[in-house]
């Protein structure tokens, strides 16, 4: 059989170990324009600050590809044909023939929709070349240990689209200096990763957020606000409630402005989100919903035969039946190791259980199990703020007399319990009398108490959410 | 505060003095040449002398202690922000201060013999000699035996060789303190991992079975007789003088703290160090692990990097599987550098091992 994955980040890899335990024979072909290894892109601020290097953020030892016999063809794929079964090539290369096709594309990052952003200077921080040019800006330069030896191999297999081109690099314009006033805007994830890197290296930065607070498809007002608290105490200047107008300068970034003011910025990071990366797609039959996922079913397969989809590109059902991609690390290792089941011929079908995900919000971690922030009808919420010496958030949402969902701030958990009581319908009085089994925390951290009048603290209403409908809490 | 958890990013690849530039490789010639000088000559001894101490040996005492305080306030300027950390550097230098520096100094000046009660069989190889045993007080002797054959190996069992590798012993501390810099050094790749198999548990055996050697011509052979000469004769290629010079010497400092700034600060202890083999046994088969929460891992890497005996932490986690290796010392670093709270040190009963994954490169041991 022969197989080609488009993609060797974490779906497109696993998919393709998967394959190869259960045959030892199948010619496996793992086209990828990024990078010659598999990298983790969960890990890109850590080289960006300097605390792993390019080799210590790749899961395998290099010589995976000849020792598990995986065919490597770095370069961009621009279409597939479903009626012939190819994948064609970027720069002049033959087209791949296959029995099955795993796309695993994963995302590209969302251009911001202002004036100014083919600026030099403004960038985002999604790709490999991204992180190199984000090292470049803020040290002069990649680090030296443990950089792939072809970083750039994929440029004469290109395109003038495509997310993985390097960047421009402003430093020396600067005089050899890092950036003086960077901006990060986009209050999500990547946004707050690149703020840390940027104030760990001692460059005040001004992170300008649209909502009235950081993250809120995540957090309330109040766990928000204890984030925000420790990036002003790190020196970061957070904007809340500020939208991006435009960016000015000649050739390069020169001011930001917004509907509050403007602001000198000679280096601009975009983090307002990622779209599923396939626009290569685009005159191939395959069908892609309104925001460019590929469209799968039950067992990952896409409209066309013969062609799975796994990871960020893929459009999977939600709890709530919507259909959408899951932009996790986690989801998209589970639906690499999925859909390369359903290419061998088991009838298995992706089933998310229990909502999980954990972060790092500065150095406060956070852990969300089971429906958080939902809209769901009739939650209500209990919180407790822990002011000690741990500083840390519990929030407990609830629904028809039973828990539903979890979100912690500073402490470490066992989500595994926790799913395990959402499963079993806990009530709210039985979870907090047994939270400490669920507790993961170093050994010697002191402990999390709660007295019984905090236990019994009035619950508030829903938290504020980014969904605008009411959903019913499914049953367990 | 009780913080656990990195706290504020590293710039470890960004320093060049801790990643083999100049700084790096002129500090490692001078801990080889102060090594050779120390083991090999008598350089030291005026200059011990003229500060006032009895012996060279005391003298490096003090400055070993020195140099672990620096590395210890080094360490807890990064970490400390978590109390496992503070607790195990504070304990692991007060030990090393008290029973390795303070006490052997001043127990001679009670009329009793210099003795270094931290510093334990196979370790301390000398400790097990015949002649020895019988040199010191009896309870002394107790003392030797009791630590060596009773108490290290059920603590092992019970806590993990985490007890004395990470809290006690001093080449461990000196490794976690002043080598705490050059831990991203120390290799993870497989082949690493096969060399320390070999050698570590090649010294273990030479070092038990040299000491039942020894044993043997004390109270089996005469003393003249050709069979004692090799065993335990003072000439330098004696079995008892070749390896006092080389494990005692060669690799325990000049390759094993000398190599700091080059292979990471655990050279000796994992490839080398004949109790960390031993006790590395029983924490196998005992209750000491690393518990890792399912599917929670996102294959950074900050635990495999920040591990001091190359342990590949990574692969464990990303394929959920809770695990006990011989070589973990339990300095908790992985524990404390993921960001995603995967990790966590437990002395728990055994766990049936899961199946593990195939055609991945992770080898057991
Ligand atoms: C900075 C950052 C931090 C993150 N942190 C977290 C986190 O903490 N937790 C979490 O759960 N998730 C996190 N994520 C999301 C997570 O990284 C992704 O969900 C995950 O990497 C998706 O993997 P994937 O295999 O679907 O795609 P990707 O890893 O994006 O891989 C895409 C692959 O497709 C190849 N490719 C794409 N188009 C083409 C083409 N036309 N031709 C040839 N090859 C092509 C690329 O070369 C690449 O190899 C983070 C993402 C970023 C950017
Ligand atoms: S266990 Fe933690 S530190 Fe190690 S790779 Fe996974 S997420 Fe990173």
């Amino acid at each position: 059989m022969r197989i080609v994955i488009i993609g060797n980040g974490v779906a497109g890899m696993e998919a393709a170990l998967t394959i190869r335990e259960r045959d030892a024979k199948a010619k496996i072909s793992i086209v990828s324009e990024e990078s010659d290894h598999f990298f983790s892109r969960t890990a890109l601020m850590w080289v960006a600050s300097g605390q792993l290097s390019h080799q210590c953020i790749e899961p395998l030892e290099r010589d995976v590809y000849p020792r598990m016999g995986f065919e490597r063809v770095r370069a961009r794929a621009l279409g597939v044909d479903i009626e012939a079964q190819t994948v064609e090539l970027a720069g002049g290369r033959p087209a791949l023939p296959y029995d099955r096709l795993l796309i695993a594309c994963g995302s590209r990052p969302r251009p911001g929709p202002w004036p100014g952003t083919e600026l030099d200077g403004v960038g985002h921080f999604v790709t490999l070349q991204d992180l190199e040019w984000f090292e470049a800006e803020l040290h002069g330069g990649p680090g030296k240990k443990g950089r792939p030896q072809n970083p750039d191999a994929h440029l004469e297999a290109s395109s003038q689209n495509s997310p993985y081109l390097p960047r421009k690099v402003l430093r020396a314009q600067r005089n050899g200096r890092p950036p003086a006033h960077p901006a990060v805007v986009g209050g999500g994830l990547i946004g707050i990763e690149a703020v840390e890197v940027l104030a760990a290296a001692g460059i005040e930065t001004h992170f300008f957020i649209r909502e009235p607070w950081f993250w809120p498809i995540a957090l309330d007002d109040r766990e928000s606000g204890f984030v925000t608290r420790r990036m002003q105490d790190h020196g970061v200047k957070v904007h809340l409630s500020e939208n991006i107008e435009r960016l000015d300068g000649t050739t390069s970034v020169e001011h930001i402005h917004t509907d509050r003011g403007q602001y000198p910025a000679d280096l601009v990071v975009v983090a307002i989100g990622v779209m599923p990366n396939t626009d290569w797609l685009e005159s191939s039959a395959i069908k892609r919903d309104a925001a460019g996922g590929l469209v799968v079913d039950q067992g990952l397969e896409c409209s066309a035969q013969n062609v799975f989809a796994a990871g960020d590109c893929a459009s999977v059902r939600w709890w709530n039946g919507a259909h959408r991609p899951e932009q996790l690390w986690y989801t998209a290792r589970d639906q690499g190791r999925l859909a390369a089941r359903r290419m061998l011929g088991d009838q298995v079908s992706y089933q998310r259980g229990v909502l999980y995900n954990s972060a790092k919000l500065m150095d406060l971690e956070y852990t969300t199990v089971g429906l958080v922030n939902m809209n769901i009808e009739g939650e209500q919420n209990w919180y407790f703020e822990e002011r000690g010496r741990v500083s840390s958030t519990t929030r407990i949402t609830v629904a028809e007399g039973r828990v539903i969902g979890f979100n912690f701030l500073g402490r470490r958990w066992e989500h595994t319990v926790l799913t395990r009581w959402i499963e079993e319908r806990r009530a709210l009085p039985w979870v907090l009398e047994h939270l400490g089994q669920a507790c993961f925390d170093t050994e010697l951290t002191p402990p999390l108490q709660i007295s019984q009048a905090e236990k019994d603290a009035p619950l508030f209403g829903p938290a504020p959410s980014v969904m605008k409908e009411t959903t019913r809490a499914p049953l367990a | 505060m009780d913080q656990q958890g990195q706290n504020g990013l590293l710039r470890t690849f960004r320093e060049s003095w801790r990643n083999r530039g100049p700084i790096g490789l002129v500090t490692s010639g001078g801990l080889i040449s102060f090594y050779l000088l120390l083991y090999f000559t008598d350089r030291i001894d005026p200059i011990a002398a003229s500060l006032g101490f009895r012996s060279k040996w005391l003298f490096y005492g003090f400055v070993y202690c020195l140099l672990m305080i620096a590395g210890a306030a080094y360490y807890l300027s990064k970490h400390g922000n978590s109390r496992y950390n503070r607790v195990r550097i504070a304990t692991n230098v007060g030990v090393q201060v008290a029973l390795a520096f303070t006490l052997p100094l001043v127990m001679p000046m009670f009329g009793q013999p210099e003795f270094y009660f931290s510093y334990v069989w196979p370790l301390d190889w000398y400790k097990l000699h015949p002649q020895t045993l019988q040199a010191v007080p009896v309870y002394l002797a107790v003392y030797s035996l009791g630590t060596a054959l009773l108490a290290a190996p059920l603590l092992a069992y019970f806590f993990g060789k985490r007890w004395y590798c990470s809290w006690v012993c001093g080449c461990g501390g000196l490794a976690n303190t002043f080598g705490d810099p050059w831990r991203h050094l120390t290799s993870n790749s497989t082949r690493s991992w096969r060399f320390e198999k070999f050698f570590v548990h090649a010294v273990m055996f030479v070092a038990v079975i040299s000491t039942f050697l020894l044993f043997l011509v004390h109270f089996v052979n005469e003393p003249s007789s050709a069979f004692h000469t090799y065993v335990a004769g003072d000439q330098w290629w004696s079995m008892k003088r070749l390896y006092g010079a080389v494990v005692g010497s060669i690799l325990a400092g000049v390759v094993g703290t000398g190599l700091y700034p080059i292979f990471g600060p655990r050279v000796w202890c994992r490839n080398f160090c004949p109790m960390a083999a031993m006790l590395g046994l029983f924490q196998k088969l005992g209750r000491f692990r690393i518990a890792v929460k399912p599917n929670m891992c996102i294959s950074c890497g900050n635990c495999t990097t920040y591990c001091e005996m190359g342990i590949d932490v990574r692969s464990y986690a990303q394929s959920n599987q809770s695990f006990t290796r011989a070589a973990c010392v339990g300095c908790g670093m992985c524990a404390h550098m993921c960001p995603r709270g995967v990790l966590k040190l437990e002395n728990a009963p055994r766990l049936q091992p899961e199946k593990r994954r195939q055609g991945l490169p992770i080898v057991d041991l």
